[in-house]
């Protein structure tokens, strides 16, 4: 589970009738985006943000608290409490206990806490009179006992005492990036495709009409737009979102250094395919870990067992992202059959994928 | 006024059935980029036509049908793809595209040539890879439609599933040639452009595509 820390601020939990909390609760996510672009908005009042990258970036937790809470003083001008812990489920109870668990302590701390904080009475109440009383020795009971006794959310409950599942499902206000997305003026109801001077034209209304007729006959995700947002390579940058959903704000206009430049191929597979690349001998042609191929490729087969002469081949180009999270490491190759047809492949976990062909 | 008056005369019926509002030649036509407008007669896409571009399969065809939507999605008209599985949004972006008023139907699932319909109202230019070998039927029902609505139809075919109906314009690559240096640099691709009527005469033209911007030049 992932250290996260949580912040609670109390004071924007509850919803001011004039609207300012969901105000004041933006302002502040905005605030905490600058200082990591990880942070979530849980709830109102709570936050998360994983805390292993800026802690390298601040150099310390410690920095990291510090710096959260300044930013939420200056803020909002209240204290905020933060709390670090392994999983949304334990940091929110730490945030609201004000306390720092040190790395492997979140089991030990999670075993202790009263059934109550589970959030479910019956299953608190039916606990205490067996003589259960932590959330411990709840985990304790077999999970068929338990499915025996409650129904499947109380079983969700039970993994999360166990420490199997990192939060519980009543934990995220589902509807809160909606309306933040609302106030912000990112939402649908706003999202038209404007004209030359703001206004929409006549084109735009037939355009509309046409996308509703094919979607009546197709479904709702047949008909797309697409996007471009930041990335290095042409399977990240590019977005397809059916044709109604809320835009997506982020434009592709920060610089991205080590981006495969253009020309991009015209086929972008969604859903890479599997490949073999083959050297000269038929053997399985590796990327060594120092971004090296260990032979010239010679051919390539695809899973119907088709077999194309590569002719010439450009890269690899390693590329590594993520190193503090999730550790994708990736290489870009393209080549060229004896066809004429040009392919990017990539290389991932130790095998060859199809993603892009240059039509 | 005159035009209430009940003076007015009346025209004979047979007159009025002849009478059509004025239009220009200019405004029938969806405008070209470089390098199609000074290679295509007209120098542009005349409304109600239908474009079939043909190509073995990689060699460039989809590139080209994209090409051909430059210029006018830049000047604000609506665009529909349909039937193009997995485009690739950033090569469609770095050709001049704007992906605001393009509409994708990625996998019709059997009904491309009913969709391609359904989006003929909306849309001023078509893109339409058919799945398999389009029916006599279907490509004349769609052709009568597109001519009826003014729109421009770009049926993107494979060489051995071709279009069963004769275009009045169409793009028939025969040779894709890349050029490499430490990656792919540019594509020279090797254009028959021949047509109907004042397009009859064919010729064989070299056109960049994509080249290292990822645009369309002449070659």
């Amino acid at each position: 589970m992932e250290r996260l820390l949580a912040i609670w601020v109390e004071a924007l939990c509850e919803e001011a009738p004039d609207g300012s909390t969901l105000r004041d609760y933006a302002a502040l996510l905005d605030a905490l985006t600058v200082l990591c672009p990880f942070t979530e908005p849980i709830r109102l009042g709570l936050f998360t943000l994983p805390l292993r990258g800026p802690s390298r970036f601040f150099g310390g937790e410690r920095a990291v608290l510090d710096a959260v809470g300044q930013s939420v003083r200056d803020v909002t001008g209240h204290e905020p409490s933060l709390g670090v812990a392994d999983g949304l489920f334990c940091a929110e109870v730490a945030a609201r206990q004000n306390l720092v668990l040190t790395p492997g302590a979140t089991d030990s701390f999670r075993r202790s806490l009263p059934l109550s904080v589970l959030g479910r009475k019956d299953v608190a109440t039916t606990c205490q009179r067996l003589g259960l009383h932590t959330v411990g020795s709840f985990a304790d009971l077999e999970p068929a006992r338990v499915a025996e006794r409650f129904n499947k959310h109380a079983l969700v409950l039970h993994r999360v005492a166990r420490g199997e599942l990192a939060e519980l499902d009543t934990q995220r206000d589902l509807k809160l990036i909606r309306r933040l997305r609302q106030l912000r003026g990112e939402d649908a109801a706003g999202d038209e495709q404007m004209g030359f001077f703001g206004q929409r034209g006549a084109g735009d209304d037939r355009a509309d009409a046409a996308a509703h007729r094919v979607r009546r006959r197709l479904g709702a995700d047949a008909v797309l737009l697409a996007s471009l947002r930041g990335g290095r390579v042409p399977e990240d940058r590019a977005t397809l979102v059916p044709w109604g959903s809320p835009s997506l704000a982020g434009r592709d206009v920060a610089p991205w250094p080590g981006q495969l430049r253009a020309p991009s191929p015209a086929t972008t597979l969604a859903h890479p395919v599997s490949v073999q690349l083959r050297d000269g001998a038929d053997h399985q042609i590796v990327m060594g870990a120092r971004g090296f191929l260990s032979e010239p490729p010679g051919a390539l087969l695809f899973s119907n067992q088709t077999r194309r002469d590569v002719v010439w081949h450009a890269g690899p180009w390693p590329l590594v992202e993520r190193w503090w999270s999730l550790n994708r490491r990736r290489a870009h190759l393209q080549v060229l059959l004896a066809t004429g047809e040009a392919l990017l492949l990539v290389a991932e976990a130790s095998r060859w994928w199809l993603v892009g062909i240059y039509d | 006024m005159f035009a209430f008056s009940s003076t007015r005369p009346t025209l004979p019926n047979d007159l009025v059935a002849t009478l059509r509002p004025v239009t220009l030649a200019k405004s029938r036509t969806l405008p070209l980029g470089e390098p199609w407008s000074s290679l295509v007669p007209g120098a542009g896409l005349r409304r109600g036509s239908t474009v079939v571009v043909q190509a073995p399969p990689g060699l460039g065809g989809l590139s080209l049908a994209l090409s051909l939507l430059t210029e006018s999605s830049a000047r604000g008209h609506w665009a529909a793809v349909v039937g193009v599985d997995d485009p690739g949004v950033v090569a469609i972006a770095d050709l001049g595209i704007d992906l605001r008023r393009v509409l994708f139907v990625p996998r019709p699932r059997g009904a491309w040539a009913e969709s391609a319909a359904d989006l003929l109202d909306g849309v001023d230019l078509l893109i339409v890879r058919p799945p398999s070998r389009a029916s006599h039927g279907a490509a004349r029902r769609l052709m009568d439609r597109v001519r009826e609505r003014g729109t421009v139809l770009i049926v993107l075919a494979e060489s051995h599933a071709p279009w069963p109906l004769p275009a009045d314009l169409s793009f028939d690559i025969t040779q894709a040639q890349w050029a490499t240096s430490s990656r792919l640099d540019a594509r020279y691709l090797t254009v028959r452009v021949a047509g109907r009527g004042e397009a009859a005469r064919a010729g064989e033209h070299v056109v960049v595509l994509p080249n290292r911007r990822g645009r369309a030049e002449a070659g």
